[in-house]
């Protein structure tokens, strides 16, 4: 039994829950801690008790064997997975914005409720395994980053140091990336979503670099801002400072209970106050992050959630002077009971 | 870099034509992929593609550059519940037909567009994206020659003692430093009876003598993949089973490639390779279809297996990829990726 699986069962038993129908493929992964390849692979029905998973054969010797502690039906018809239900169908609930129509309207049309948040429900408190795997990403990222610096020469592309970090991160045992890395050189640094292009570096000026890797499925996500060169121009410095004490107040007030919409503020806040630069603060401060870059709670103006122990955020303040450079600094916290711990935390060379 | 492709966008137009549409709903990432090329992130942006143009709602995060890379796009700059702006644009835009993916879009978002009387199509992109354009083949045959590089060099670094995983990171290192962005799927070797499971994931499994190897892997190049696999035995005392099963699989492979015409089915084609398997006696150990569609994606429509009862098209890009697994012995599997042609599959090379 896998300790995701279990901790789940627990949720459904305690909340008086029939069961619940899980159509994505990265929940399915994350209850049975199994690989399927690609959505639609399997769908799994969990109960406070038991769980069931719906697949084709192909997976069934591989997963009998892995997974001894599931029922197996040799299907996924979603209209075989609610006739099996039956009746007891109208106790159980499935998360809307993690099926697509087809598998929604049968459920639906069977009696399945919709839970919103079911997902995050799930997925939002990571499991000390979980734990492990995201530590071991962050320092795979964290390390490479180190390594790369010291490989990052004048004359080298964004796409060709981008490829460069990828590689490192990979020899150091990283299973693809989180995301496509964010490589910037100058003023495409004022850019926060910029796509990596045959600019080439050259001395004196700022690199900006958004990156993670994956280790066995699960993320990390750091940013860098910093001059390349020797003499960064008074702005710049004034400004990394800026963004690097938005990011201190914001992490030093981690902590399990705090509101993600308030940490927002604080950083929004700490801009607006100090050179009135929070128009120039254009997205969101963090999100937590696991299977997937982007989980709930995002820390945002808009969210109304709060932070939970054992769940991650990123802190990411950044400011961007379009035509000139942006500035981004980040790193993915684990929320603890009385604060955070940095789990990506490399030498802070302000 | 960006920009809409123009010949992928006139193939979207006349599927909307065909199937008598005036508006198509897209948030799938690899369907606005597909048209606009590596641009909006994942759930951050929905588009509407009409008669008269492209719309799309997104996160203002995105409106500057998406002015400057398609200027030929409206953007419409929200934060959120992108679904019901899009269903205003399609009523001001008096349009009479649009539809939305059931497979694609979230049920949660779907039942907006459902009660707003829109139409329901499936796999929409997937299925103009089966066809792949002159383009398309020329670079999946770019990322070909780099995983078939990568086997030629691999062949040499296999030697006693080496672990599965020793031997995927210098595939995928060989892969990345002649242009690749990511690989298909992690690379798949597998020793001994490890093979027999086609889904083993390189673990720290050391190579002895006289080892069956087993290979599968591929890479994404400009966006495109590859997929091959290779099996053969390590050291020279082959045993007669293991060389009469992969020289099963290679001629199941081979009968493929001379008997699979324009106008099969995938149940047609998959037929030729499970027949050969058959009739040697192995049927139940080939476990799995002869190979899937590839493109943007490691597994795309063009299935070549028993459910897959359409024609498969001129351009269609597939694997074939015949296995036969004997449980706790080995497992082989042989494997190169076509396209169809009017006068057969051709290789993708």
């Amino acid at each position: 039994m896998t300790e995701t699986l279990n901790k789940f069962q627990k949720y459904l038993a305690k909340n008086k829950l029939g069961g619940a129908v899980i159509t994505d493929i990265l929940t399915v992964n994350y209850l049975t801690s199994f690989h399927f390849v690609s959505e639609g692979d399997a769908f799994l029905i969990v109960t406070s008790k038991k769980a069931t998973c719906y697949t084709k054969e192909m997976y069934l010797i591989d997963i009998k064997n892995k997974c001894p502690f599931l029922n197996f039906v040799n299907s996924l018809d979603i209209n075989v997975l609610v006739k099996n239900l039956g009746k007891q169908a109208k106790n159980f609930v499935f998360d809307p914005y993690a099926s697509n129509y087809i598998n929604g309207t049968t459920l639906k049309n069977a009696g399945v409720k919709e839970v919103a948040k079911l997902t995050s429900i799930i997925r939002e408190v990571k499991t000390r395994e979980e734990i492990k795997l995201i530590k071991k990403a962050c320092e795979i990222s964290s390390k490479s980053f180190e390594i790369f610096k010291k490989q990052l020469k004048a004359g080298m592309t964004e796409l060709e140091a981008a490829k460069l970090l990828e590689g490192i991160m990979a020899k150091l045992g990283g299973n693809g990336l989180a995301f496509d890395t964010i490589m910037a050189f100058g003023k495409n640094t004022a850019n926060p979503h910029h796509a990596n292009s045959n600019m080439k570096l050259k001395k004196e000026m700022p690199v900006l670099v958004d990156f993670g890797c994956r280790y066995k499925g699960y993320c990390s996500d750091i940013t860098r801002t910093f001059w390349f060169g020797k003499k960064p121009t008074q702005e710049f410095q004034h400004y990394f400072e800026t963004v690097f004490e938005a990011y201190t107040v914001a992490a030093n007030a981690l902590k399990a209970g705090k509101s993600a919409k308030e940490l927002d503020t604080l950083a929004r806040n700490y801009f607006e106050d100090n050179f009135e630069a929070s128009k120039y603060f254009i997205h969101s401060l963090g999100h937590n992050l696991g299977l997937e870059i982007h989980e709930r709670p995002i820390l945002s103006q808009r969210s109304e959630d709060t932070l939970k122990e054992n769940a991650l955020t990123t802190i990411e303040p950044g400011l961007y002077f379009k035509n000139k450079f942006g500035i981004r600094y980040e790193d993915t916290f684990l929320i603890t009971k009385t604060g955070s711990i940095n789990l990506t935390a490399v030498k802070i060379k302000k | 870099m960006a920009g809409i492709d123009k010949i992928k966008l006139k193939n979207v137009y006349s599927a909307l034509t065909k199937n008598k549409l005036d508006g198509l709903i897209l948030s799938d990432v690899n369907d606005m992929k597909y048209l606009l090329g590596d641009f909006f992130c994942e759930g951050e942006a929905t588009i509407l593609i009409h008669k008269k143009g492209i719309l799309a709602v997104s996160r203002p995060l995105y409106e500057n550059d998406a002015k400057k890379a398609y200027p030929q796009l409206k953007f419409i700059a929200l934060e959120e519940k992108q679904h019901f702006e899009i269903i205003k644009q399609a009523k001001a835009l008096k349009l009479k037909a649009v539809a939305f993916d059931e497979a694609k879009e979230y049920y949660a978002q779907a039942k907006e567009y459902k009660k707003a009387g829109f139409k329901t199509v499936s796999n929409f992109i997937n299925s103009v994206r089966a066809t792949k354009t002159e383009q398309e083949i020329k670079i999946m045959k770019e990322a070909a020659q780099i995983a078939y590089g990568a086997l030629l060099y691999i062949k040499k670094e296999i030697k006693a003692g080496v672990t599965e995983k020793q031997i995927a990171l210098k595939i995928e290192m060989f892969m990345r430093e002649r242009g690749a962005t990511a690989m298909s799927f992690v690379p798949l070797v597998s020793f001994g009876a490890n093979g027999a499971n086609p889904h083993h994931f390189p673990d720290d499994t050391k190579l002895t003598k006289n080892t069956a190897v087993l290979l599968d892997f591929g890479c994404v190049y400009k966006g495109y993949c590859s997929d091959i696999s290779r099996c053969f035995w390590f050291g020279d005392k082959v045993t007669p089973e293991y060389q009469k099963i992969l020289d099963l699989a290679i001629l199941a492979h081979d009968t493929v490639v001379k008997k699979a015409k324009y106008g099969m089915t995938g149940a047609e084609i998959d037929s030729i390779s499970r027949g050969v398997i058959e009739k040697a006696g192995y049927g139940k150990y080939f476990i799995h279809r002869t190979g899937h569609g590839i493109g943007m994606q490691d597994h795309e429509l063009a299935d070549i297996s028993q459910l897959n009862k359409n024609k498969i098209g001129l351009n269609y890009c597939f694997s074939i990829e015949p296995g036969i697994y004997l449980p706790g012995k080995f497992g082989v599997r042989y494997e190169d990726c076509f396209y169809m042609t009017a006068k057969g599959i051709k290789q993708i090379k």
